[in-house]
């Protein structure tokens, strides 16, 4: 494969890196977590700044 | 007659009632119900038993124990009969062990990490790995052997069936978890990491190179975490002795340029070695007003400069060193940061877990690192990633860097910024009352420092003259699955709290036959952690002396998980509903904590209470109770218990809210506790509102807190931020490719992005 043909391929397949804190240290990128901490992470909804804060 | 037996794996052996007898007798003996002479008579009715039973063929090793247990019944030796019967049922225990050790080794082998969910149990090691896999086979082996050979029965069976959990049961019998490694005790005087001395370093760089080795070392004797309480005061020593030499340099080429002169080398060393004599002070980055009139008298005298010029030649000299320095410094964080995200421990398979605390160091020197390890964070690493290690644990004081006239604020400023984009630091809070009480001004050993993941030891009830942070950690640590008490109580509350007592007795008593065999163990055994005297009096300990009283300073934890799940099991609905469930659930872990201080009182040692990471936790001990159980609302129909006594991160719910109900559980979980907040990216940016949610914690009486945020990363284009499907800065989706021409103008436009493995 020539460079160039490299070049015209550049990020096929590459995923983004999702860094998420698991329980108070963070993981390079969210494929190394267990299941059930993938399954935590997905159930996290945000916490609104009002009344109050 | 009996001639034969066949043996568990088919093969025929030789009929020995010799070795009857044997087993016959050990039974006997641990029931004290007879001797030798019963265990002949025993072994001889065996026999004819078994002649009676197998006329023609051999008899196999279950028929047996079969016959054993049945003559001793008749014989009335009914507690060996028990005896013999709790041998068996281990050597079963034992046999099945080690085919479950098999296949777990076979799995380790043959099963990729990303399919196996096994593998993935600690996101840090890389299961997939030579060494990952290596360390995965020890630990497996080592479990089966400690399960077996070193736990109490009852503690087995509490284990195996997801009753409680001991945490790093792999290393039950080798190590204990952490420590907090004061730095500046361990760099004076010089440090050997048992394949090399190394001199006490003179420079902003070998400080910061020799306290990742610290860290590194220290990880090979332990198998939890590493941190350095006091990272600011620690490296301000290597700041100031790199500016002081700066400073003598600088003056040398301040006066060669001036005066045209050629190598003033010496002659400036002397000037500056005698001001020092003189004053008993040296160059600094805010130098005194005696050493400076002290130089350029040296001046005066050396060169017959006036005394405007002198002043003229140390302004510039300073200037230049303090630039100097200040890069080196920039220099030191950013390889500090790299060697701690690079270097490898445990056989290569895993990167040291590491924490810096810091943030109330006031010399400019302090501030001066603080600044710039908050940099090379924000930095991140050669394309831009965010650095997983270490952990950086600000340390949040009114009057230090709480307030606008603060002398660190500007750096709690900062560190705000930095954390709305990297997620560190994290921070703890010195102003909260369980904190403050420690505090002593001038003494950073008051201060409260944590452990990255949120362990933290302060109090000691062994030792009340040394309830300090530096040289000090947790020993080992068990949870107690409490959703599981709760469920089983039937919403019976006086049920409830009768189990969790049993439950918390069985629980320590566990911690402290782990104590016994810590407590035998040889500073030999460690030759960084206790050779090197980094953990607390231990260079005051000899060859022969075992870790007993030493390793007292640290603390056994009793852990739990599932608060919100315990208190839904129980009462119908969780902490965060209503402020009467916020009461019963205080209640709960006032109640265990209460446990645990009475246990110290008792034994003179540290029992302290945890709100367990559970990184592991979450998924082992709700998979077990919904098999027992089934799925129960609210309490067993998620992949996962909550965290500790957190809010459900599904629970919607105000910033406010969510740290103002879970800070009073940081004040009675002693051993750890953390709390974090979900913030959207956007909000996350905004420095102002990240401060607020910061002051937020602070006022509340948390004690150790984070911010979570979304934080993405392109490595195509190496964008960080919040990436939804679309990729803001180059505008591929996942997995699309991008022309090279888009590359090209991308690159011009952003000259720090990376160059992508594969596109030259």
């Amino acid at each position: 494969m020539t460079a160039k043909s490299k070049n015209e391929k550049l990020g096929q397949g590459v995923g983004f890196e999702r860094i998420r804190r698991i329980t108070g240290y963070l993981v390079g990128t969210m494929d190394k977590w267990n299941d059930a901490k993938r399954a935590e992470e997905r159930d996290r909804v945000k916490h609104s700044l009002s009344n109050n804060a | 007659m009996i001639q034969s037996i066949i043996k568990r794996d088919g093969r025929v052996v030789l009929y020995d009632q010799n070795k009857i007898a044997a087993a016959i007798l050990r039974s006997l003996e641990v029931s004290g119900d007879g001797d030798a002479a019963d265990a002949a008579r025993v072994a001889n009715d065996v026999q004819s038993d078994l002649e009676r039973r197998f006329p023609a063929e051999a008899p196999n090793i279950e028929a047996i124990q079969d016959t054993v247990e049945r003559q001793l019944m008749n014989h009335g030796f009914n507690a060996a009969a028990k005896a013999y019967i709790l041998y068996r049922a281990n050597r079963t225990r034992a046999r099945e062990a080690n085919t479950a050790l098999m296949k777990t080794i076979d799995e380790i082998t043959n099963i990729d990490a990303r399919i196996s969910d096994m593998k993935r149990d600690n996101a840090n090691i890389d299961g997939n790995t030579a060494m990952g896999s290596m360390l995965q086979i020890g630990s497996a082996g080592a479990k089966a052997y400690n399960e077996i050979y070193l736990l109490r029965p009852e503690h087995a069976k509490a284990y195996r069936e997801g009753d409680i959990h001991i945490h790093d049961f792999d290393f039950y019998s080798l190590t204990t978890t952490c420590c907090q490694i004061d730095i500046l005790k361990l760099f004076h005087g010089g440090f050997s990491t048992g394949h090399g001395y190394l001199r006490e370093p003179n420079s902003i760089q070998s400080y910061a190179a020799l306290a990742a080795i610290a860290i590194q070392s220290n990880q090979n004797d332990q198998h939890g975490g590493q941190s350095i309480p006091n990272f600011d005061y620690g490296m301000a020593e290597g700041v100031a002795k790199t500016y002081r030499k700066a400073f003598t340099r600088r003056l040398k080429d301040a006066v060669e340029d001036y005066l045209d002169l050629a190598d003033e080398e010496s002659a400036v060393r002397a000037i500056v070695a005698k001001a020092e004599a003189q004053t008993g002070e040296t160059a600094r980055l805010e130098t005194g007003k005696a050493f400076a009139a002290a130089i350029a008298a040296g001046l005066k005298a050396q060169y017959d400069l006036n005394e405007t010029l002198s002043h003229k030649l140390i302004t510039r000299a300073s200037i230049r060193a303090y630039k100097k320095t200040d890069r080196d410094t920039m220099q030191a964080m950013e390889g500090f940061v790299h060697n701690l995200n690079t270097m490898h421990s445990r056989a290569g398979a895993q990167t040291p877990f590491s924490s810096i605390n810091y943030g109330t160091d006031t010399s400019p020197e302090g501030r001066m690192v603080i600044r710039n390890i908050l940099l090379a964070l924000d930095a991140g690493l050669g394309h831009g990633e965010t650095c997983i290690f270490p952990i950086h644990i600000f340390k949040v004081k009114e009057g230090v860097n709480y307030n606008p006239e603060d002398p660190n604020y500007d750096l709690f400023r900062l560190s705000c910024k930095v954390s709305a984009k990297r997620l560190f630091p994290n921070y703890t809070f010195l102003d909260s009352p369980f904190n403050l009480q420690y505090y002593v001004p001038g003494r950073p050993e008051t201060e409260v420092a944590t452990m990255g993941c949120r362990t933290r030891v302060m109090g000691n009830v062994y030792d009340p003259t040394r309830q300090i942070a530096y040289s000090r950690g947790n020993l080992s640590f068990t949870s107690i699955n409490l959703p599981r008490l709760a469920i089983e109580s039937k919403g019976d509350e006086k049920l409830f709290y009768e189990k969790l007592q049993h439950m918390l007795e069985l629980t320590a008593q566990q911690l402290l036959d782990r104590f016994e065999i810590q407590a035998n163990k040889h500073i030999y055994n460690y030759p960084f952690l206790m050779g090197q005297g980094v953990w607390l009096d231990s260079d005051t300990l000899t060859l022969k002396d075992d870790l007993r009283e030493v390793l007292k300073h640290g603390t056994m934890s009793i852990g739990f998980i599932g608060l919100a799940e315990t208190l839904t099991a129980l009462y119908g609905s969780h902490h965060g509903e209503s402020e009467e469930l916020q009461k019963k659930g205080l209640e709960i872990i006032g109640f265990m904590r209460d446990y645990c201080d009475r246990k110290s009182q008792e034994m003179r040692m540290n029992f302290t209470l945890l709100g367990t990471p559970a990184e592991g936790l979450s998924g082992r001990f709700i998979r077990m109770d919904q098999k027992r159980f089934g799925k129960i609302k609210g309490v067993t129909d998620r992949e996962y218990y909550t965290n500790s006594f957190h809010i459900p991160v599904w629970y919607p719910i105000s910033v406010y809210d969510k740290i103002r109900l879970e800070a009073p559980y940081h004040a009675l979980c002693n051993a750890g506790h953390i709390s974090y907040v979900e913030l959207d990216g956007d909000t996350a940016r905004n420095v102002e509102a990240f401060e607020a949610v910061v002051r937020c914690m602070h006022d509340c009486g948390v004690g150790y807190g984070s911010i979570n945020h979304p934080v993405d990363r392109d490595p195509v284009c190496g964008y960080v931020g919040i990436i939804g499907d679309v990729c803001p800065r180059c505008g591929r989706r996942e997995g699309e490719e991008i022309a090279p021409e888009r590359v090209e103008e991308l690159r011009r436009m952003y000259p720090e992005m990376p160059a992508f493995q594969g596109i030259e």
